[in-house]
């Protein structure tokens, strides 16, 4: 796979890196984009230090290729000729005035697969549109539904937009490919960010056609229509995501009851026969003014235990009391999560330009015939210059000191 | 047109919710004939969730759990008798896939397993994905996408601060882990088609999810830091964030901006008129550091104007802009409109309903949505007459017995 994507599409590229296939970063003159974006190791930038970088171009190799350069572009082309995937995530027309263009591939190389990674699509007014990642959240609806209703809507303080763009890319790659090997010829796929966050709305963008209405950002509320329930409760150290219902949360919601009895902690009405008048069977389901006074009531009394307790000791309780509940977690719990280490989850790597290994997220399933996972760090920029130049293409020493000299590489 | 690339594969498809059943969402829109196995006697919760037509409960009526299972068929067998289970064992041979999205127990409870199903299917590829996998102590841990966002990281680097936690809307781990699965699914069936193998594959949402909060984690496990919230911050571009426009019909309406160099300052100076103020405010560096005083400065400038007619103007001079849309804006939108993302499909019961369309877009192999959700158990005869050969007296006893249910 060729990769010469940005943070549009970086995760494509990984994602095939994880499983095995040989992916070569294309890097014009001073590297690829992700190699600047921050925050960076210990907030010191430098070319191998960016985090985004180092998690989403891991196992890649690297190549230097000057795309303004006719010596470069050949080069590509040649490249182009042996690759069984290219992904770009260039602004639209870029490549076909390089002469790069799908078309122009596919004379070269029918076979080929090549994505490419949009913003907004091809073919409507936004077509040429810049984004960044809090752009396309918004576009994609996910930002009018994140935040407290008396501030600004927000994004995630981590990129995500282009996560979703590059999974969407590798998995269209892999349905081309599955396709290809039918009849062994490629294809060009178009993938559309704004469509990628549309899919996180979780049906939302049914409810103004079917109930006549559409949420509004409700903080640590859940929004459904009718429904307001408190998703994130205080706890002595720290927070835990967790839902007072009905229906499918039933028993959850009985159960953290029993605890708060068990313990002296619930009022009497709290336990009373039959339970909360106002779980609905749905849990869904608009209930009266009345029965949200008491689901009022009911959450302050469980705000008020879970403050007694710490994430450690919730956590224990959700899993021995089959709670629906969750603490929040940061990156030092998760690093120290014992269910992560019983499955062997994190991977080391060794980086050889940072001169020290990095731990990163391993493999993103469990194959038992084919098993995935990270292949290694991060490249150094343009480390396998000699390697995909002289050994791949049949360059000579003498010929790759000319293509860096002229600037192609 | 060639054929759809999964047209001949076969799934029978066990999984519920989200996450399983939008993974074979995408075989079945590119050609899978894809049975989803349900049972009234334990309903998939997304056909008990909103939306629903005209706003009524009805497990035909949710289109939560119709835009998930589009192109798919649908029969009814209740696992949990054991003549069901005889006959999901005497359709195995048809399948090239299984899939579910139980807790592990479930599948030990139906005395079934990856060993127990290729002995009679040898090249079978089972999927199963839960939260934590299917070994581990936490392996039976239950829950939806939204809990697993908060233990995988997200809710801890959502909201405005540390003290303050404000969640991404809804499920959202959910819409994370499928693609993994898919590429899981697709490589295995690509072996498979090489080497005649199957394999069994365990998926936990929880691994696959952390995949998009790897530079958090790389970074804590290298320096000990633990990133957190920063609200609309961001160290790439300022200004960054969202700015409140004039009101439109009574609703708020605000725009996303993100401005990545001192050139695209000027363009949005350009747009938006330049205060004196400006002047400080010149330099990337310059905007970080006074990052609330520029907020204040759009702020003022762009409360009386239209989001989208903002949104044109600062685009054609080069800046990252887009207005902050809700759902009505979404089926407004000109370029999911243009990319021809919303499909309208006649349901049997619900009638015309909207769908989300794919993501992407093919050249030459393109998929579809090719038909609307099942009804529960609607293809029960037909998937049972074809590949089992049952007549209807057959079924008619089966589902007298409720083994059909």
């Amino acid at each position: 796979m060729l990769d010469l994507s940005d943070d549009k599409g970086a995760l494509c590229g990984k994602l095939f890196a994880d499983m095995g296939a040989d992916v070569i970063k294309i890097e014009p003159p001073g590297g690829c984009l992700t190699r600047r974006i921050p925050p960076f190791l210990e907030d010191q930038p430098g070319p191998d230090r960016g985090l985004y970088f180092l998690a989403y171009e891991a196992g890649k190799r690297s190549v230097t290729l000057n795309l303004e350069s006719p010596a470069g572009r050949a080069l590509l082309g040649e490249l182009a000729a042996r690759a069984d995937f290219i992904v770009e995530s260039f602004p639209l027309g870029r490549m076909e005035a390089l002469g790069l263009g799908y078309d122009a591939i596919a004379k070269i190389n029918p076979r080929l697969i090549y994505a490419s990674v949009t913003p907004f699509g091809d073919t409507g007014p936004g077509r040429d549109y810049k984004t960044a990642d809090i752009v396309t959240w918004a576009a994609g609806g996910a930002m009018y539904l994140m935040g407290e209703p008396g501030q600004p809507p927000i994004q995630m303080s981590l990129p995500q937009a282009g996560l979703h763009a590059g999974g969407e890319a590798a998995v269209a790659s892999m349905i081309a490919h599955y396709a290809r090997g039918a009849d062994g010829l490629g294809q060009h796929i178009v993938v559309n960010m704004q469509a990628c966050i549309v899919w996180t709305l979780m049906n939302e963008q049914a409810m103004p056609i079917l109930h006549g209405d559409y949420l509004r950002r409700s903080g640590v509320f859940t929004g459904a229509i009718g429904g307001r329930r408190k998703t994130v409760y205080q706890c002595a150290d720290g927070h835990l995501s967790f839902l007072l219902a009905g229906g499918a949360y039933l028993n959850s919601t009985n159960a953290v009851i029993a605890w708060m009895k068990e313990e002296g902690a619930a009022p009497a009405w709290l336990t009373r026969e039959g339970g909360l008048k106002s779980l609905t069977p749905s849990g869904f389901m608009a209930a009266s003014a009345e029965d949200y006074a008491e689901l009022d009531r009911a959450e302050e009394a469980v705000q008020s235990f879970f403050l007694t307790k710490t994430k450690k000791e919730l956590w224990a309780n959700i899993l021995k009391r089959r709670l629906f509940g969750a603490p929040v977690a940061n990156a030092a719990d998760i690093a120290a999560d014992p269910q992560l280490h019983a499955r062997d989850y994190f991977v080391t790597v060794e980086h050889a330009g940072l001169g020290r290994t990095l731990t990163m997220p391993g493999a993103f399933a469990k194959l038992s015939a084919t098993p995935v996972g990270p292949q290694g760090a991060a490249p150094q920029l343009g480390k396998h210059n000699r390697a995909v130049y002289g050994d791949l293409l049949g360059r000579s020493e003498q010929q790759i000191a000319e293509l860096r000299a002229s600037g192609a590489i | 047109m060639s054929a759809m690339p999964f047209a001949g594969v076969h799934v029978l498809d066990f999984t519920w919710f989200a996450v399983g059943p939008v993974t074979t969402k995408y075989l079945a829109d590119y050609g899978a004939d894809v049975v989803r196995i349900e049972s009234a006697a334990r309903p998939d919760g997304l056909r008990l969730a909103p939306p629903w037509t005209d706003a009524q409960p009805g497990i035909d009526r949710s289109q939560f759990f119709a835009s998930f299972n589009t192109s798919k068929r649908g029969i009814t067998l209740d696992m949990n008798q054991p003549r069901a289970r005889e006959i999901f064992l005497r359709m195995l041979p048809w399948a090239d896939v299984v899939t579910e999205s139980f807790t592990p127990k479930t599948l030990r409870n139906w005395e079934l397993d990856y060993d127990r199903m290729r002995a009679i299917k040898p090249d079978i590829i089972l999927l199963s994905t839960c939260m934590q996998g299917q070994t581990g102590p936490h392996r039976d841990y239950p829950g939806f996408g939204n809990l697993m966002a908060a233990l995988s990281g997200f809710y801890h680097v959502s909201g405005y601060s540390e003290a303050e936690p404000c969640p991404p809307y809804g499920a959202y781990t959910d819409f994370i882990a499928p693609r993994f699965a898919v590429c899981a699914l697709i490589a295995a069936l690509d072996y498979r088609r090489r080497t005649g193998q199957g394999q069994y594959i365990d998926l936990a949402q929880y691994e696959a999810s952390l995949h998009n909060l790897a530079p958090m984690l790389i970074d804590q496990a290298a320096t000990g830091r633990v990133l957190g919230p920063v609200g609309n911050r961001s160290e790439r571009y300022a200004p960054h964030g969202a700015y409140r426009c004039t009101d439109e019909d009574g609703h708020e309406r605000w725009i996303a901006i993100a401005v990545a160099d001192d050139d695209e300052w000027r363009a949005l100076l350009g747009v938006i008129g330049s205060p004196p103020a400006a002047a400080e405010f010149a330099t990337m560096a310059g905007r970080m550091r006074r990052h609330a005083a520029v907020d204040e400065m759009i702020g003022a400038r762009v409360r009386g104007r239209g989001a989208e007619d903002l949104t044109v103007a600062l685009q054609a001079a080069g800046v990252a802009a887009y207005p902050v849309q809700n759902c009505m804006d979404l089926h407004r939108d000109e370029n999911l409109a243009a990319f021809g993302f919303w499909h309208w499909l006649d349901h049997p019961e619900m009638g015309p309903s909207p769908y989300e369309g794919l993501e992407h877009r093919m050249s030459r192999t393109p998929g579809d949505l090719r038909r609307p959700a099942p009804k529960i158990g609607q293809h029960t005869d037909e998937v049972l007459g074809e590949i089992l050969h049952l007549d209807a007296a057959e079924i008619d006893e089966l589902r007298r017995d409720k083994v059909l249910y």
